[in-house]
């Protein structure tokens, strides 16, 4: 189980190093204007292919590469319902905090759980591989984190129904 | 143009389709032979390039897929596989990723691991790259590397 993560995050960071080349480009249409092209999607040229890295069927990621700009979208594993709501809450409330990432897109791409759009100006002013790093710890520190909630509502669940229960003993 | 290409291709097609029935006896045979090895470069020898053909694509891809889950020896087959056959691989490796089946995935990443260590970053680059041999759909639309 923990090799086939290992793989998995393996196989995410190679292709973000090569998908991460990324350039200035001043939008083609409207003069003055510079925006991210894989948001737009005008012009096939200056898109590349994307890439769908399944770990299995519950885990994936999306990997879409434009000539200034990255989009990767993850969907994490819920085993069960609980973990869907708390996925869910969790992660909406990272992106609606999107602005303090910077990296980080307000809503996930559709069929995904949280996107990432990385711009040609975070390359300039961060550092590839540490970018490359955020993202593969984000998904690594996410399953714990989703564990620990769990884990926490369950506790807290059980100590307040012996609590109320008690009065009826 | 759309219309010159479709005439070729359908005849193109039908001796492309006969070819990979072909080569599909073959793979049974060097696999029942426990030669894993062979069979995968029997498989990517005749990746048909620039075909269009949907059907082409996907007959094609049982074939590799068949000669993918029988390689036990990762190592091994990299190293007696030739380094033209690299870029193909790595293609066929990012539409086995991209079906979500959880044994094809494992051996995927698997072999993806290893081939990444020996072709490097341009490997992966120039799949995504290729708009030659993979299906490009124009306007709004996200391309799939998975067409090869």
């Amino acid at each position: 189980m923990a090799s086939t993560l290992r793989l998995y995050l393996t196989c995410i960071r190679n292709t973000l190093e090569a998908a991460m080349c990324l350039q200035n480009f001043p939008c083609q249409e409207v003069e003055r204007h510079n925006k991210p092209e894989i948001e737009m999607k005008t012009s096939p040229e200056l898109l590349l292919n994307s890439v769908l890295i399944c770990r299995n069927e519950a885990e994936k990621c999306l990997i879409e590469t434009s000539i200034n700009s990255l989009r990767i979208s993850l969907k994490v594993k819920q085993a069960d319902e609980l973990e869907n709501i708390l996925t869910k809450k969790f992660l909406r409330f990272l992106s609606m905090r999107a602005e303090a990432f910077q990296v980080l897109r307000r809503k996930p791409v559709q069929g995904y759980d949280i996107s990432f759009l990385i711009t040609n100006y975070h390359c300039e002013e961060m550092q590839k591989h540490k970018l490359i790093d955020f993202i593969v710890q984000f998904m690594e520190d996410i399953d714990k984190e989703i564990s620990e909630l769990k884990m926490s509502v369950n506790t807290r669940g059980r100590l307040v129904a012996t609590e109320f229960l008690k009065q009826f003993i | 143009m759309a219309g010159a290409e479709g005439h070729v291709e359908a005849d193109n097609a039908e001796a492309i389709i006969t070819r990979i029935e072909h080569k599909t006896r073959k793979i049974e045979s060097l696999l029942k032979q426990y030669k894993p090895v062979e069979a995968l470069k029997t498989a990517l020898e005749g990746s048909p390039p620039m075909t269009r053909d949907e059907r082409c694509k996907s007959a094609n891809w049982i074939v590799v897929h068949r000669a993918i889950m029988a390689i036990k020896d990762v190592d091994g087959m990299l190293s007696s596989l030739d380094p033209e056959y690299y870029d193909i691989l790595m293609k066929y490796l990012y539409r086995g990723l991209s079906t979500g089946d959880r044994p094809t995935c494992d051996q995927c990443l698997r072999i993806h691991e290893k081939l990444t260590v020996r072709a490097g970053l341009g490997c992966i680059l120039r799949c995504l790259a290729d708009t030659v041999n993979t299906e490009r759909s124009t306007g709004s639309c996200a391309k799939k590397v998975g067409s090869f």
